[in-house]
């Protein structure tokens, strides 16, 4: 189980930028990122490496933030993977609400973040398949 | 065509007529309308003493909030078994403006709009297309009935709908358009980007236009789009009043001609409440005369004007009233409907997840008027999905929506984006200039 951080961000030149550099100016080191395509606002979901600081830092900025449990899995470097991740989820019916990757673990495995309603089933069904849940310690 | 013979008497005549009705109408609603009496027992003031038509500045004002303190039917003169029509139009808050006519009352206010229709050069052979909305506001029933009273045939065609508009133009033969001088500016445009030309290929030569105010260059525009032989005039009402009658502009476009012996007209200074001398601006107060279902003595219209008393060469001798300037309150008039920001601010508040701030901006995107709100989110829970995010905006349009009758854009921000105001906050930004 991993603790994601979502910002509300408006949808205009800059916005993202001031997320990260207020993350910046207090030290934290950002792991993953992902915003999507919506028009007028969006939520930006972040994992860092100090998630509780991060957020009471945000909110003194004048930013809504949440704190989010999201699954994290280490996958195997080789292909076909992802893709089996994917197969326990859809054989399961456990429906993803987004999925993004991490940018760079110093040469280890990559690690998939995605968000789910059925959290606790996701857990179950992943476990079964052997497949690696990160926690927040391990990044 | 000078519709009645009222419109061209002699001043002293007029003035005969409004001291006659005047005295008749403060009798009537001083034994009728218990908040109105009480209103002149505290100033000290009784319906006798009322013995020319300066003591009429003696008689106290009523204000539209006076119409939501007695909401619905307090100030209305009549039993409900003597009225044939409601209508309603914005209130300050979530409640509208009931008014209501008798049969009597419809029969004055529709005579009053065929007045109006002729001021604007309407003819019994004229086909009258009216893409004001229909519904429960004055506009298009006024000038429906007014324009049946001339004896024009009338499509009730009602707003929205462009390309049904544009073909009943063409189909009908189309002589007269009403509508909101804005939308008949985006019409217009319409109709040319469709490779046809108003001034050659359609009949439209007389567009009667209100619900909001028509600038000169407006009026340039108007007549670019459909045409330089386009007689476009403006006329004025409210729905407290009776709606569309008040006032109109002839062809010499000279200010608008108010039905004087239904309305007397006053201009005061909206601080002061002092009552202004003959042509210069200020708030214009005006008491409807002779009205069974609603009497209303000194109304506070809001809107900033001056009276001009000089004959006009279209041969009416009722005094004329200059565009609209302004108003004295914080109303905007959005697409012709009346807005006022307490009843945003009702629907905004009653919503959690947002904050207590927020702006109103006002533009006009291709001739038609488009308002943005901008509110600050407050509530983190929202951020689990950008579902719940896109529902909350969804909320507080249709919240807004049924409130003004009016679709609104939605900008939410992070908070504290806002500017925070000590004192009076100036929270619209009205970017419309000259209404172009």
């Amino acid at each position: 189980m991993i603790r994601q951080l979502s910002v509300f961000v408006e949808n205009t030149t800059g916005s993202i930028y001031q997320v990260t550099s207020a993350l910046n100016e207090a030290g934290i080191n950002i792991r993953a990122i992902s915003s999507f395509d919506t028009p007028d606002f969006g939520i930006l979901r972040l994992v860092v490496d100090d998630t509780a600081r991060a957020k009471e830092y945000l909110t003194s900025r004048g930013f809504v933030v949440r704190i989010h449990e999201v699954i994290g899995v280490e996958l195997e470097d080789r292909p076909g993977s992802l893709n089996a991740l994917l197969h326990t989820m859809a054989e399961n019916e456990i429906s993803i609400n987004y999925i993004y990757s991490f940018i760079i673990r110093n040469g280890k495995a990559p690690v998939m973040v995605f968000s789910t309603d059925g959290y606790e089933k996701a857990l179950e069904a992943l476990k079964k398949e052997s497949i690696h849940i990160i926690s927040d310690d391990e990044l | 065509m000078i519709w009645a013979k009222e419109e061209t008497l002699p001043r002293e005549e007029i003035k005969a007529i409004q001291l006659a009705k005047l005295q008749q109408s403060v009798a009537y609603i001083y034994e009728r309308v218990p908040s109105y009496r009480n209103r002149m027992d505290e100033a000290g003031v009784k319906p006798e003493q009322i013995r020319t038509l300066d003591d009429l500045r003696r008689l106290p004002f009523t204000y539209k909030a006076d119409f939501k303190n007695n909401y619905p039917m307090g100030l209305f003169a009549v039993d409900k078994k003597e009225l044939v029509r409601y209508h309603a139009s914005s209130g300050t808050t979530g409640k509208p403006t009931v008014v209501g006519y008798t049969r009597k009352d419809l029969d004055v206010w529709l005579n009053n709009v065929a007045r109006v229709a002729c001021m604007g050069g309407a003819t019994p052979e004229d086909v009258a297309q009216i893409s004001f909305g229909y519904g429960t506001f004055t506009g298009a029933l006024g000038l429906h009935g007014g324009l049946e009273k001339v004896g024009a045939s009338v499509i009730p065609m009602s707003s929205g709908n462009t390309n049904k508009q544009i073909m009943f133009l063409q189909d009908m033969g189309v002589t007269l358009l009403v509508a909101t001088p804005s939308y008949a500016l985006h019409l217009g445009e319409e109709i040319r980007e469709r490779g046809i030309d108003p001034a050659k290929d359609l009949q439209v030569h007389i567009g009667l236009f209100g619900g909001e105010g028509m600038t000169e260059p407006m009026r340039d525009e108007m007549h670019k789009v459909w045409g330089e032989d386009f007689l476009c005039t403006q006329n004025y009402g409210m729905s407290e009043l009776c709606g569309p009658g008040v006032a109109g502009e002839c062809d010499r476009l000279t200010g608008m001609h108010v039905n004087e012996d239904w309305f007397i007209p006053e201009i005061i200074n909206p601080e002061t409440e002092e009552v202004l001398p003959p042509g210069e601006r200020g708030e214009l107060v005006v008491t409807a005369l002779g009205k069974e279902a609603l009497p209303l003595i000194r109304y506070r219209t809001g809107d900033m004007t001056r009276l001009m008393y000089e004959p006009c060469p279209c041969g009416r001798t009722t005094c004329r009233m200059e565009n609209i300037s302004g108003r004295a309150d914080d109303m905007l008039v959005i697409r012709g409907v009346n807005v006022f920001p307490g009843q945003i601010e009702e629907v905004l508040f009653k919503i959690e997840e947002i904050g207590p701030h927020y702006e109103i901006l006002v533009e006009r995107k291709n001739r038609l008027d488009v308002m943005t709100i901008t509110v600050e989110l407050v509530d983190d829970r929202l951020l689990d999905s950008y579902s719940q995010l896109s529902e909350l905006e969804k909320r507080i349009k249709s919240g807004l929506k049924s409130q003004l009758g009016l679709a609104t854009g939605i900008r939410l921000v992070a908070p504290h984006t806002l500017q925070r105001f000590e004192g009076k906050a100036r929270r619209i930004t009205d970017l419309r200039k000259d209404g172009l």
